[in-house]
């Protein structure tokens, strides 16, 4: 309880100092139109909350990172957990995961689009091509690193070879599954603003866009602030579930 | 005339006769761990394999438990061959990093039972009496991480023993702890043998850990290649275990003379 609270007025006094910096600088070492200080983008954030426009457009954008996001991991757990198990599947594999994991999503935007259109699926499609290969090769490297003691307990102990998947291999994995899937939350945001930038109908990066061609900086602003709580809230909770899980002995963050 | 040969196959809980276990490197040559080994192990005594480091014993252990098959040779327990591990022999590892530490020590204890289907409150029910029998009453909602070596060590062996196996196999269980642990979990240990009247096979590389704990000691010759040198029957009452006792002297000077060679040789070779 207390050492919560304590780390609770650490996030405090450090978001406050971090508003007061953006303030100093803003306000009096800048002082241009171009940087509002963060009092104007709060009052924006209010007014566009309030009309509407940012509840829409941040729930566009989640909605995308979370559908993308859901669907790689699930894509990708099994894989890595397979690749990490039989040589002969990371032989099939390692083709696939090493080459594509060296093209940026960023770069398959363009691709994406021609694909899946302007819409829903070419966003959902770039998460998932963000997300995936991550998720694969952590898992994997879990799977790598049990300690084949371990294993061996729980053959002596009377346990299958499926049980021993089960009870023992997947849940020693499991805090590099979180930590995979936490780089590929990371990922998740850079991908799903550069590709809102270049082409979306809705969404915290189309906002982004839209504020550009009639220079509203502030709106610019509520959208950076935005996307900041946000990726910091989602990394919290990861950072919670892995804590909440593995915390209690090999923490790999 | 049959009944010696009867008698033999009733005593011997685990025989491995005429045994070799040939490892193959990474660059293609081989090493011969063991070679020819021959070893009876009788049901309920004590029995420590004592050898300097790169003898081999831990590959004798880990044939028996069924990690590693013999290269030739026979490997039994009860006249039964074994091909693979199972829970009639459970395994206590030198290293922690066996147990699982995303479970409670309860958790660790009853995880084979849970494999094995017991029910639940039979599973519990023994989890929680070797919990009490290692001496970590109350402390079975507690992760690995928050344990000492010691009582690491102690969850180790409640898990086997919750197991009930035929046999403990313990491969330098206490070689890992500071001095005072380790005499500690040493009389520990001597004390549920004597509860539980299980068969321990015992590998160790310290003459004085083996005479505390064995009633007999297999020393093996330096690797590679190892036999068994000889074996020493440790007739010592409890209180004549102590270091500073007369007789743990005697013997511990038997087993030293017959050691000290093979230390002079390992030493050489891996020079």
């Amino acid at each position: 309880m207390k050492r919560s609270l304590a780390r609770l007025g650490g996030y405090l006094i450090g978001f406050a100092s971090l508003f007061a910096l953006w303030h100093v600088a803003s306000v009096y070492l800048l002082n241009s139109v171009l940087f509002p200080p963060p009092g104007r983008v709060i009052a924006k954030a209010i007014e566009l909350a309030q009309d509407g426009t940012l509840w829409e457009n941040a729930r566009v954008s989640l909605e995308r990172i979370g559908l993308g996001f859901l669907f790689g991991s699930l894509i990708g757990i099994p894989l890595g957990l397979a690749i990490g198990s039989f040589a002969i599947v990371r032989r099939l594999l390692e083709p696939y995961t090493e080459f594509l994991r060296f093209i940026p999503a960023t770069a398959m935007i363009t691709v994406a689009v021609i694909w899946f259109g302007i819409g829903e699926g070419s966003k959902i499609f770039l998460i998932i091509y963000t997300t995936v290969f991550i998720v694969i090769i952590s898992t994997a490297a879990g799977v790598s690193a049990v300690t084949p003691n371990k294993i061996r307990a729980a053959r002596s102990l009377g346990a299958s070879r499926a049980q021993v998947f089960c009870y023992v291999a997947f849940p020693a994995t499991v805090p590099y599954i979180l930590t995979g899937m936490r780089l590929a939350m990371g990922n998740s945001f850079v991908t799903i603003i550069a590709a809102e930038l270049v082409a979306a109908n809705a969404g915290l990066g189309k906002m982004i866009w839209d504020a550009r061609l009639y220079m509203l900086v502030d709106q610019i602003f509520v959208a950076l602030l935005v996307l900041g709580l946000l990726g910091f809230t989602a990394d919290r909770l990861f950072r919670w579930g892995i804590y909440a899980f593995a915390g209690r002995y090999s923490p790999v963050t | 005339m049959s009944l010696p040969v009867a008698r033999s196959v009733v005593l011997a809980l685990v025989r491995l006769s005429g045994v070799s276990k040939t490892f193959r490197s990474l660059q293609g040559s081989d090493y011969v761990a063991v070679r020819d080994f021959a070893l009876n192990i009788e049901a309920g005594e004590f029995f420590c394999l004592l050898g300097t480091s790169g003898c081999g014993k831990t590959t004798v252990l880990n044939m028996i438990a069924g990690f590693e098959l013999a290269t030739s040779g026979s490997v039994e327990i009860a006249g039964r061959p074994i091909r693979s591990p199972g829970a009639d022999r459970g395994v206590v590892f030198q290293s922690d990093d066996s147990l699982y530490p995303w479970l409670s020590a309860l958790g660790n204890v009853e995880f084979g039972l849970r494999m094995r289907g017991l029910p639940r409150a039979e599973r519990l029910d023994r989890a929680h009496r070797y919990l009490d029998l290692v001496g970590l009453s109350g402390q079975g909602h507690k992760h690995p991480a928050e344990l000492s070596g010691g009582m690491k060590q102690r969850i180790q062996i409640a898990r086997v023993l919750a197991n009930e196996p035929q046999i403990l196999l313990m491969d330098e269980p206490f070689a890992a702890l500071d001095a005072h642990t380790r005499a500690a979990m040493q009389r520990e240990l001597m004390k549920i043998w004597r509860t539980t009247g299980k068969t321990v096979l015992f590998i160790t590389h310290d003459i004085e850990e083996a005479v505390i704990l064995a009633t007999r000691i297999g020393i093996m010759h330096a690797g590679p290649a190892a036999r068994l040198k000889g074996i020493i029957d440790v007739t010592l009452s409890d209180s004549e275990r102590e270091r500073t006792d007369d007789r743990f002297i005697a013997v511990y000077r038997r087993v030293h003379a017959m050691i000290r060679d093979e230390v002079a040789i390992a030493m050489q070779r891996t020079q």
